[in-house]
């Protein structure tokens, strides 16, 4: 018979009940993450062309902490390159995160993740319409706008996408999850084709701007983009928590949510939103990054099970850490190059949803 | 107690329901049977308020019941659906757990749940992951989550138990024993409406029926009235011979009752 003591810890957690039941257990592994990250945030801030003492670190830290002015070189790159460079890292990194536990929640599939149903394209589709046609049919709107118009048009365009897959997936006031996943592959094609056609009519500028910011990138991160991202990622991500119970109901399906007391319709609009508003502003802001929405809430759920009253918070601190170590990677692995960070993403991303799903194949054989 | 009061349902140009009413006294067990498409879990349906496109009136303890908060109305009445989709992982025990959501206090009633859990006879699989389960332990967890959420009477109010088709995965012997459960919580005082596929379990188990046929009621009355062959006949369109078979059996089944 199979000794649980002779197993790998984490297989060791999958098996033993007791274990995963354990708050203690859940708490450890939490904690072990947690030190990861404040590890990984230090080795960002000190880490780079310029290599910094972690003390110097920790005083440029306190100067930006005490709004001091900037008194030495390290104290500047640590103040407006590396810090909101890594904040930007880690609110986009648990936004995404998040976002992709939401959608899989609403649409009860572990697969579903706002890239697969088109939030992503939809924002993505929005601001590369914006840089082709700055001069063109839309410079009205880059006249409105100002600086804000790629983040805004990526923002509607996440919020559009989402409601015409709302409105499309729900039928008679209820959601048919086959047809939001197909209308989210359609919206997809659509997005990608228009995509596609506007980089033919893109000047040689303009597509390298795209393609850059296509894959994804944190390099432009400063402290305007931190704050359009307070509001529109990191609010979601403190009400979020609010939604556990509805989101651990809604796995069993609407009718059964809304037996068990909560206003369905009302609560799933407001999840999508929500999801929309996080992955359009971390679109906007830096790019098409896949794969976190996906990983993440994967591997939280394999360390501590589907209950979203753990789910959420862990996969904020996953997602958090996972961009961080994305980031810093694309910007040490070919320095002085900086490789986009989506690239990264998708290196590491790849091959850890290609385990998942081969370790889904192998239980549904076995189960 | 349950009272339905002529109600109606057309969506487009289809009538589904038709002048539909019932009623179901405290402590009493009333099966809603019919063939295929005559609209008995749209009935349901409706009382859950899943669907409120209807006109009539579906009552409460004489409270219509549009007028309860979807919240308040889960701490009264415990619905079992036919099947449950769950894919995610969560172990038995959690998803019994979630019986107690209407209260918000999932962590703090382990007593509870284990009774619950005793009561369907699913205790034992309390660490098993769910997806993993077959159908009919899955069923038996599902029945255990609902009777969670109706376990205590909350502020003295009635309480209700719909259960729609919920024996259609099990084998006979757990098929009983869940109706058993439901004759428990009748004793209790709880208003139990059960939307039945198997004529003979109906006929063994509830007090009253109600028949539907396109969407009109066709009979009620008390359980006896499913010892009549040409009301079988009528209902399920089945030849004599078979509707008085069938009649002899529910019989038979009245007897255990």
């Amino acid at each position: 018979m199979l000794q649980a003591r002779n197993l790998p810890f984490v297989r060791r957690l999958a098996h033993s009940p007791r274990l995963m039941y354990s708050g203690l257990a859940m708490l450890g592994a939490l904690l072990l993450l947690a030190l990861f990250f404040v590890a990984l945030f230090f080795l960002a801030l000190s880490h780079g062309p310029i290599p910094l003492a972690l003390a110097d670190v920790w005083q440029s830290l306190l100067n930006a902490v005490s709004a001091a002015d900037i008194h030495s070189q390290g104290d500047w790159v640590v103040r407006e390159l590396r810090l909101p460079r890594a904040l930007m890292a880690m609110v986009i990194g648990a936004g995404l995160a998040v976002a992709g536990v939401v959608t899989q929640g609403i649409f009860r599939n572990p697969l579903a993740d706002p890239g697969l149903i088109g939030v992503s394209s939809g924002a993505a589709l929005a601001a590369v319409a914006v840089i082709v046609l700055s001069n063109g049919a839309l410079a009205f709107w880059v006249e409105w706008t100002g600086v804000f118009a790629l983040p805004l048009a990526a923002f509607i365009g996440a919020l559009l996408v989402s409601l015409i897959i709302y409105r499309l997936g729900t039928v008679n006031g209820q959601t048919q999850v086959a047809m939001l996943l197909l209308a989210g592959v359609a919206i997809n094609v659509i997005a990608g084709a228009l995509t596609g056609i506007l980089t033919y009519v893109a000047d040689d500028q303009q597509l390298r701007s795209m393609t850059f910011w296509s894959m994804g990138s944190l390099a432009y991160g400063r402290w305007p983009e931190i704050g359009a991202l307070l509001v529109c990622v990191v609010l979601p991500l403190l009400w979020l928590p609010r939604f556990s119970r509805l989101l651990n109901a809604l796995l069993m399906g609407e009718a059964v949510a809304s037996h068990l007391g909560f206003n369905v319709q009302r609560g799933k609009f407001l999840l999508l939103a929500a999801a929309a508003l996080m992955v359009g502003a971390s679109v906007a802001v830096a790019g098409m990054i896949g794969f976190i929405g996906l990983v993440v809430p994967h591997l939280m759920r394999l360390l501590l099970g589907p209950d979203h009253r753990q789910l959420l918070p862990a996969s904020m601190l996953c997602g958090a850490t996972l961009l961080l170590l994305a980031d810093l990677i694309a910007r040490s692995w070919l320095a002085p190059a900086d490789l986009p960070v989506g690239l990264i993403m998708a290196i590491m991303g790849g091959p850890v949803f290609l385990l998942l799903l081969l370790q889904q194949i192998k239980s549904a054989r076995a189960g | 107690m349950i009272r339905v009061n002529n109600l109606c349902l057309e969506l487009g140009s289809k009538v589904i329901l038709q002048r539909v009413s019932l009623d179901i006294k405290a402590g009493k067990k009333l099966a809603v049977l019919g063939a295929n498409g005559a609209g008995k879990s749209t009935l349901l349906k409706c009382i859950t308020q899943e669907e409120n496109r209807y006109s009539g009136g579906i009552y409460l303890a004489d409270n219509d019941i549009r007028q309860y908060p979807a919240a308040e109305r889960a701490r009264i009445m415990g619905v079992m659906p036919q099947k449950t989709e769950l894919a995610f992982p969560f172990r038995a025990q959690q998803v019994v757990a979630m019986g107690r959501i209407p209260y918000g206090d999932e962590m703090r009633c382990d007593a509870l749940i284990r009774d619950a859990m005793l009561c369907t006879d699913v205790w034992h699989l309390r660490h098993r992951l769910y997806p993993q389960l077959s159908g009919g332990e899955q069923q038996r967890v599902q029945l255990a989550r609902v009777l969670l959420q109706i376990w205590q009477p909350h502020k003295e109010q009635p309480r209700f138990l719909l259960l729609d088709e919920c024996t259609s995965a099990l084998d006979p012997a757990h098929q009983h024993a869940v109706m058993s459960v439901a004759d428990r919580f009748a004793q209790q005082g709880v208003a139990v409406l059960a939307v039945m596929h198997d004529v003979a379990l109906a006929a063994s188990w509830a007090d009253d029926i109600i028949m539907l046929k396109h969407g009109q009621v066709l009979a009620s009355g008390g359980v006896e009235l499913l010892q009549q062959a040409a009301l079988l006949q009528q209902a399920y369109d089945l030849e004599a011979s078979l509707a008085s078979r069938y009649a002899h059996q529910n019989q038979q089944w009245a007897s255990f009752n």
